[in-house]
């Protein structure tokens, strides 16, 4: 509790008071743009992933559930379930709330949840990427409960509220910690088909703290809660059973589905999303260039692994990657060694590998699934003797659009990162959560907007900061030459300023991933995504 | 916890891990590619003694983290320690000139060696900063049943 005490709005904002010695407070200039507040208007289904303080120590925290709203900035109903450091708090109503939205997409969020039988809020800072979905960050900071963490929500089709809904094959991704004393980092990656429930085949590659398990079976099922039957019509929430770990769901829509566990002492959330037949069966099919992305934890800390290469059957060329392993940058460049190869057996899961030639013992390894010849996810699997370097996960995606250019990377984005950083904490400094999402405009490849940021070790967020900065295309990101990276600079201001540099991987003219690469003291990565 | 602290390899690591150079003053000394990729592994563990010298909560010295600088009959080592706030949540104050024992092992970073400390003892109460496949702990990782169930307020 005493933490919670010392919170206030001043020392939420020492961080940017302090950084430069003080000025006046700016403000963003008022917002413009096309969103406004009817365009958040149905049942969305949210997940965050982050940090829970309720006065003793802050714990790891996973959210996923539904929130209805009315399109006037009203939440007429909703429920989460909850996870903190692998204890489960199952179908929490949501009994109302509020929100906003401005003209740039970037709003407010309030979910009033029934917590002992008295709705308490929780409050998220959200920007709209469409009136079908958007980004957000948990900004809950009040007496009882302070809580931090970035997510997404995405709208959801009630005509798939029901089991049979959920049928075919599905790629899935779950990340978190596992259910062991002391807890472990732990990764799940995989496919499973469903059909009226049951799981009727599968696939996974575990890495739970550092053990690996490969291309095991999947088996399980999926079902309304036997507890609150009518969570499944209502918000598309049932339980599923995977290899003996309960897990909550709510559905999206027939193509995606949203999990959380909720036994065995770990935490782990993902989604699994359908998967096209179309998916690359033979390797030879594969012709495309991949952006990826990977965080997680290594044995000196967090870690991100942003990069891209080129496929072409089994050969893999223009390999780059930038890594921040705690603090240590690291840019590979290589064709060395690199292939990918596909899982005959499995189809969609396979496996890309190269070397870089500066640490020729450990060649990078990976092993993805694809829910489409353009979206996957991986898992990164590399070892050094036998041991696991990493145990981090994420996203592969097909680059398209390219060259990016000024003329195509223009418009308006949100942006997120999550992540570490060094946090002001009083009288000295610690590492803790960082969260930061906003809102620019791209022209000319300069960034302008607002943004809001939670440093966790603060208790409080930081509203509307002044966001600028700058794109910088050394190319279309192929390119195979050591200096030739994309990068992206963002200024936030409030009385002061701070500037995170980043190097960034564009998927699309529409999507890129980025990871900062200067700052020893930052390990945080992030997703920009143009607005529709 | 005093059994697994037992059961390291003792003084003879503890001299390997000097041989690598992992005193403060040899930080920046390029390390060769099989040491930077050396990850943790229980069975290579020694222990350190010494005398706290310095203790920072985010030091300036890679990797990301709460580092301490220990005083040892061989000379000044840094000790990464992971997140401050698990030492904190065991109210583990160190200050210098208190009387530590480290077990862990010597790791690289880029261009700098340091001695990955698993397990923080100070008098009779010790803490594990990581777990034993190396990865660091927070202050979550050895929540007993008890305080999980005091997490059923998180909301």
């Amino acid at each position: 509790m005493k933490r919670l005490l010392l919170l206030t709005l001043s020392a939420g904002a020492a961080i940017w008071s302090a950084a430069c010695g003080g000025g006046s407070i700016v403000t963003p200039p008022p917002p413009v743009g096309k969103y406004r507040v009817a365009n958040l208007n149905g049942q969305y289904a949210f997940v965050t992933n982050g940090e829970s303080f309720t006065g003793v120590n802050a714990v790891p925290l996973a959210r996923t559930g539904s929130f209805t709203a009315d399109g006037m900035g009203n939440i007429t109903a909703g429920i989460e379930d909850v996870n903190a450091a692998g204890a489960p708090i199952l179908a929490l109503q949501i009994s109302g709330g509020s929100y906003t939205v401005s003209a740039d997409g970037r709003g407010t969020l309030t979910l009033n949840v029934m917590s002992g039988g008295v709705a308490s809020p929780i409050n998220f800072g959200i920007t709209l990427t469409s009136g079908n979905d958007g980004l957000m960050i948990d900004e809950t900071s009040t007496s009882t409960q302070s809580s931090t963490g970035s997510g997404n929500f995405i709208k959801q089709n009630s005509a798939s509220f029901a089991i049979a809904s959920i049928a075919g094959p599905y790629v899935f991704d779950f990340s978190g910690q596992d259910g062991a004393s002391p807890s472990g980092p732990e990764s799940i990656v995989g496919e499973f088909t469903v059909s009226g429930g049951p799981i009727t085949s599968g696939v996974e590659d575990v890495n739970d703290n550092g053990q690996f398990t490969t291309a095991a079976a999947v088996v399980g099922n999926f079902a309304a809660d036997a507890v609150n039957q009518s969570t499944l019509t209502g918000f598309g929430r049932g339980i599923a059973q995977l290899n003996g770990v309960q897990y909550v769901f709510y559905i999206v829509d027939s193509t995606r589905i949203r999990l959380l566990n909720t036994t065995g002492g770990a935490m782990l959330s993902g989604d699994a999303v359908a998967q096209s037949n179309t998916a690359p069966a033979n390797v030879s099919s594969i012709s495309s260039s991949f952006v990826f992305i990977v965080a997680g934890s290594s044995g000196n800390g967090g870690i991100t692994r942003v990069g891209r290469f080129t496929a072409n059957g089994a050969a893999v060329t223009s390999v780059l990657v930038d890594t921040n392993n705690s603090g240590q940058f690291i840019k590979t460049d290589t064709t060395n060694n690199a292939s990918i190869s596909l899982d005959a057996a499995n189809p969609g899961r396979g496996t890309v590998t190269f070397t870089d030639p500066h640490f020729a013992a450990a060649p990078f390894n990976f092993v993805f699934y694809l829910s489409s010849p353009t979206q996957g996810v991986l898992q990164e699997t590399t070892t050094n003797n036998g041991a696991a370097v990493v145990v981090a996960d994420g996203t592969i995606a097909a680059q398209t659009g390219s060259p990016f250019t000024s003329g195509n990377i223009s418009g308006t984005y949100a942006l997120n990162w999550s992540g570490l950083s060094l946090q002001n904490s009083g009288s000295f400094s610690v590492q803790d959560e960082e969260d930061l999402l906003s809102q620019v405009t791209v022209s000319s490849l300069s960034l302008s907007g607002a943004a809001d940021i939670f440093q966790f070790q603060d208790g409080v967020p930081v509203f509307d900061l002044v966001t600028s900065g700058s794109i910088g295309i050394s190319g279309d990101g192929t390119s195979s030459t050591a200096s030739n990276r994309n990068t992206m600079s963002v200024k936030l201001v409030k009385s002061n300023s701070t500037t995170v540099n980043f190097v960034v991987y564009f998927v699309s003219p529409q999507l890129a991933f980025f990871a900062n690469n200067q700052d020893s003291h930052r390990t945080v990565a992030g997703v920009l995504k143009l607005q529709q | 916890m005093i059994a697994t602290i037992r059961s390291t390899a003792g003084i003879l690591a503890f001299g390997i891990a000097l041989g690598l150079g992992i005193s403060t003053s040899a930080q920046v000394t390029k390390q060769p590619e099989a040491q930077q990729l050396r990850t943790y592994d229980v069975s290579r563990e020694s222990f350190l003694l010494g005398t706290v010298v310095k203790f920072e909560f985010a030091s300036g010295a890679l990797p990301m983290g709460a580092h301490l600088t220990l005083q040892t009959s061989s000379g000044p080592i840094d000790v990464h320690l992971g997140d401050a706030k698990v030492l904190r949540a065991a109210h583990l104050e160190l200050n210098p000139g208190d009387s530590v024992r480290i077990v862990g092992e010597p790791l690289s970073l880029g261009d700098s060696t340091y001695f990955a400390a698993r397990i923080v003892q100070k008098g009779a109460q010790a803490v594990a900063v990581r777990n034993t496949r190396g990865f660091l702990t927070t202050p979550a990782s050895s929540m007993s049943l008890a305080d999980k169930q005091a997490l059923r307020g998180v909301r």
